[in-house]
């Protein structure tokens, strides 16, 4: 009842409004004349009469406004009121508001633009059925060593074992890179081999054709099938619907389309695109891998992936699942040393390691961080534009309450103007973020490996830059709306044009001082990535990356076999040698910091692996003689490989110092043995000794390294490096003209100079990427705090023009003056620097995860930017103090 | 003037149910019926009536209605519903328990503690 009521008053008042305040005046009005007539009566005159009945009625507009408030209507018309009304403010002020909406774009995109970078690493699902069901299987030893890949044989066991917390579980081989024949074209192809039931376990329907049946792909050489990736099936095939069915060849094997994955799917290995999906059991066919790793125990290569059944936890599968890998032989070899666990399959899970997430989560935080303050002193910045502006507007408000505004109701109208300017800017935010996100996902990840960087903006990015903006609307809004509403406006209406400013003031210094020191802050950061990348730079690599050229080929995708690609490489590397201009050249299988490196277990003579332990580990490259020399890596001891050492002669191999240091204590490691767990029939003799280099990435240059001669481990992609004597690049045209002279239809990829390819995501593109965004919001949060202390400082001197002018008068110098004002920037400026450098130590800590060779707390970075800030922000006060100096006391005085 | 006392908060709404309890009365009437039936010993702002006039309405406890009055200008006038005359009730029946408690809590002397 009393809800209907109240609905229908609510309804009355929208839409019949008009007439309710008539009625309303009506009413109020018949009152004010019945008490005129009634003290008429006593004898009064009907003018006083009519005043005596206003007096004694009270305020008329302050009840009609209480009336208003109290019915429900209130809030959606003052809302559309209050709209109007902040319309015309901020058309008043055009300036104002363009710098307003400006700031908060440029806070709000940087936001946006990282958030959706966040998004995509950390948070955005795989697009995928349910994918929260959906887990895949980690590794971990007792000595802290983790992984995630299983044999065939192993992937079986665990299949049969678990039906009763899986509702399905398949397995993958990620990225081999493959060469697709069609109509007689080559070209490569990344592709997975997976389990038949690989995207039914998923849940993926087709993007044209069919996928996979569980039924496929259970035994060796079986089902040559082919499912192409969206994107691939885009730009080669251009979308062609009558590729299904096709009869195509895979490394010259012949292969069948059935089918198209569709366009959301990439794989599950985000960052890269996944071209093509073959089953499991063609692997052994195209790869040439002379044994059938299906049932192969010691290879692992799979990695397995499960969909939990429904209402089964993590912590009820871990126990379960426990138990079956305590069944499996690799762990039992182990003696349990080695346990199995369920994680959940995130965007980036499968192809970085465990330790990696951590660090995304990291890094991700520290960089929201960073934006956050960004945008945070671009609300100081608008708050402040605001105070000044309400001190100027403080008649205008004093009159509205005067006229019968409640104070919720003032508060609610400034908040109305913020959150409109926040809206304002969120849209300019969003722009500028996408621009920003795009520009993020167009950066060269310098290989032909097909990658995806897909920032785009999904609701989740919207919602956080909505949050962002409501947030800076509170932040800007509520200082103002709240120290406006307080004052006395009996007390506004009759001071003259000063106000009374000196608390205003202060909350303007803090604000200022605040904005100082989160300035500080960001331009702190900065230099430490800046510092960072410099000397990433110039760290030693262990190898000279310059004067070398990179050209990547695969004779297998031309359609040779082994053979006739050995040849090939041996002709190509003697020609190459040849060329002018080519101090040294030589093939090898991986380039340092490149997207593919290898490791294998190792069997060592002389080391025991302690009980426990996993097995000896060392990275492995198989290069050609002469591969040191174009490397620029010193041979400690021993030789470097000859072209003697071929596939008739004893297996040799070149270890790292580390290698030697690990393994053999330091005792010189010359002709002594070791064996891979790939390649166990043909032991290695160690032949030399060379100094360590980092290889798989920036951060590794320490860990155990080995090489294999080429001649002896055959590898299909080689890339062949060449030292130039001069620019390397001049030697591109040639060679590439070189290889297709020996054969036309060789594929040549990843030409560029290596020092080029160290710009790769394991090199040191994370590097530039943070030194440029680091960079970026520092110089942002610079020229905010720039134009903050200038226009508080120049405010505050005009504030002060009229004592200014009295104290002249009275015999001040203008040096006391400038003194004066300045010395009240300086303890602003002062003491923000001290905040801030507070606040970038407190931050050094989660910064320091990713610096490399800078203290997080480096001395020369702090004091450059307290230097360059507090330089900067003093220029900022000291020409306002300047413009205050040259005050005219008879002006002023006049004025008044 | 000097005898008339404010009046207590919550309050108003009370007296304004019991004078239209006594029959339909417009705004101004509701005024003067207050003064005549507490003998003009309360003093109502008179425009305060009206807020709380019109959230009587929305609370269903009041019906307001046009019609002529007594000198035959238009007049919107007030009626109690059957919740109001409930609420009336609670409301009357909340205030004498209060007087009572009051009363006797004034009334209290060293021997009867």
């Amino acid at each position: 009842m009393k809800t209907f009521a109240s609905l229908r008053s609510l309804a009355s008042m929208v839409f019949r409004r008009a007439r309710v305040e008539d009625e309303m005046d009506e009413e109020l009005r018949a009152h004010i004349q019945n008490r005129a007539g009634d003290l008429e009566r006593t004898g009064l005159s009907r003018e006083d009469a009519r005043r005596q009945a206003r007096i004694e009625f009270g305020g008329y507009q302050k009840y009609k406004e209480q009336i208003r408030e109290d019915s429900g209507s209130h809030f959606l018309q003052a809302l559309v009121q209050d709209i109007r009304y902040g319309v015309r403010v901020l058309r008043k002020s055009p300036a104002f508001t363009l710098v307003a909406v400006i700031t908060l774009a440029l806070g709000i995109g940087a936001n946006t633009a990282i958030f959706s970078v966040v998004d995509w690493l950390i948070l955005r699902p795989l697009p995928i059925e349910r994918p929260s069901q959906v887990v895949f299987l980690e590794t971990s030893w007792k000595n802290g060593d983790v992984g995630n890949q299983f044999s065939y044989p192993d992937f079986q066991r665990i299949q049969e074992q678990t039906s009763s917390i899986f509702a399905g579980s398949t397995a993958i081989v990620l990225f081999k890179m493959d060469g697709l024949s069609v109509d007689g074209k080559s070209e490569p192809m990344w592709a997975n081999y997976v389990a038949g039931n690989f995207f039914s376990v998923l849940g993926i329907k087709p993007e044209a054709g069919r996928l996979f049946l569980p039924s496929e792909g259970k035994f060796a050489g079986a089902d040559p099938i082919l499912v192409l990736g969206y994107s691939y099936w885009r730009s080669r095939f251009g979308g062609d619907p009558n590729i299904i069915g096709k009869k195509v060849a895979v490394n010259g094997h012949p292969m069948t389309v059935v089918g198209v994955a569709p366009k959301d799917f990439q794989g599950v290995a985000e960052l890269l695109d996944t071209q093509g999906y073959m089953p499991l059991a063609i692997a052994g066919v195209t790869q040439d891998d002379p044994e059938n790793f299906l049932a192969d125990e010691k290879s692992d290569d799979l990695r397995v992936i499960a969909r939990l059944k429904p209402g089964v936890t993590f912590e009820q599968a871990q126990p379960v699942l426990q138990v079956v890998a305590q069944r499996l032989p690799r762990v039992n070899e182990n003696h349990g040393a080695m346990t199995v666990l369920v994680s959940p399959l995130g965007p980036v899970s499968l192809t970085s390691g465990p330790q990696v997430r951590p660090e995304l989560d990291l890094v991700s935080a520290l960089f929201l961080i960073l934006a956050g303050a960004v945008l945070v002193l671009a609300c100081v910045n608008i708050a402040n534009l605001c105070l000044v502006r309400i001190a100027a507007r403080r008649r205008e408000v004093a009159m509205r309450a005067a006229l019968g505004a409640t104070r919720g109701r003032l508060i609610r109208q400034l908040l109305t103007e913020s959150l409109m300017l926040a809206i304002l800017g969120c849209i300019g935010g969003i722009l500028l973020g996408i621009t920003a996100s795009g520009a993020f996902g167009s950066i060269s990840l310098h290989t032909a490996i097909p990658t995806v960087l897909d920032f785009r903006f999904d609701w989740r990015v919207f919602a956080y830059a909505l949050a962002a903006a409501v947030l800076t609307s509170v932040l800007v809004g509520i200082t103002p709306a709240l120290r406006v509403s307080r004052t006395d406006l009996n007390e506004v209406l009759h001071e003259g044009q000063r106000g009374s400013t000196a608390a205003r003031q202060r909350l303007r210094s803090v604000l200022v001082g605040a904005q100082v020191a989160g300035s500080l802050m960001l331009l702190i950061v900065a230099g430490l990535f800046v510092r960072s990348l410099e000397k990433v730079h110039h760290a030693n690599l262990g190898f000279e990356p310059t004067h070398v050229l990179d050209v990547s080929i695969d004779p297998h995708e031309a359609g040779y076999q082994e053979v006739q690609a050995r040849q090939f490489q041996k002709t190509l590397l003697d020609r190459a040698r040849a060329l002018p201009g080519v101090a040294s050249a030589s093939l090898a299988a991986t380039v340092p910091m490149g997207y593919q490196s290898y490791s294998d277990t190792l069997t060592i003579d002389g080391y025991q692996t302690h009980p426990g332990e996993s097995a000896p580990r060392a990275g492995v490259n198989a290069v050609s003689p002469g591969y040191f020399e174009t490397m620029g890596i010193p041979v400690l001891q021993g030789r470097e490989f000859l072209d003697s050492d071929d596939q008739k002669s004893q297996s040799v191999a070149i270890v790292n110092q580390t290698f030697v240091d690990l393994y053999w204590h330091g005792r010189s490691p010359i002709g002594r043995h070791f064996s891979s767990t790939s390649d166990p029939k043909h032991p290695m003799e160690v032949v030399g000794v060379v100094a360590n280099s980092r290889d798989t990435d920036i951060f590794t240059k320490n860990d155990a390294y080995y090489y294999e001669p080429l001649a002896q481990n055959y590898w299909a992609v080689t890339t062949l490096q060449l030292r130039a004597v001069s620019a390397p690049e001049a030697l591109a045209p040639e060679v590439t003209s070189l290889i297709h002279s020996l054969e036309s239809a060789m594929p040549v990829f990843d030409v560029q100079t290596l020092s080029t390819e160290l710009d790769s995501l394991n090199g040191l593109l994370l590097f530039q990427f943070a030194a440029a965004l680091a960079g970026s919001l520092g110089i942002l949060g610079l020229l905010l705090a720039l134009v903050g202390v200038y226009g508080v400082i120049s405010y505050a001197g005009s504030q002060r023009t009229h004592e200014i002018g009295i104290r002249m008068a009275l015999g001040a110098q203008p040096k006391q003056i400038l003194k004066m004002i300045f010395g009240q920037g300086l303890v602003i400026v002062g003491t923000g620097v001290v905040c801030g450098l507070v606040a970038a130590g407190a931050l050094a800590r989660l910064v320091g995860n990713f610096l490399f060779g800078v203290a997080p707390l480096d001395p020369l970075t702090y004091i450059s930017a307290s230097f360059l800030l507090g330089a900067i922000a003093l220029l900022a006060c000291y020409v306002p103090a300047r413009r205050a100096m040259r005050v005219d006391p008879m002006t002023v005085l006049r004025s008044e | 003037m000097t005898d008339q006392a404010q009046l207590l908060p919550g309050t108003l709404d009370l007296l304004i149910l019991k004078s239209v309890s006594l029959g339909p009365l417009h705004g101004y009437g509701v005024l003067l019926r207050i003064e005549h039936i507490s003998g003009g010993a309360l003093l109502v702002e008179q425009g305060a009536l009206y807020p709380a006039l019109f959230r009587l309405v929305r609370q269903g406890f009041l019906k307001a209605r046009w019609g002529a009055s007594d000198n035959n200008r238009r007049a919107k006038f007030y009626e109690l519903t059957k919740a109001g005359q409930k609420r009336l009730r609670e409301e009357a029946d909340g205030w004498n328990r209060l007087v009572v408690a009051i009363g006797s809590a004034l009334n209290a002397n060293p021997e009867k503690i």
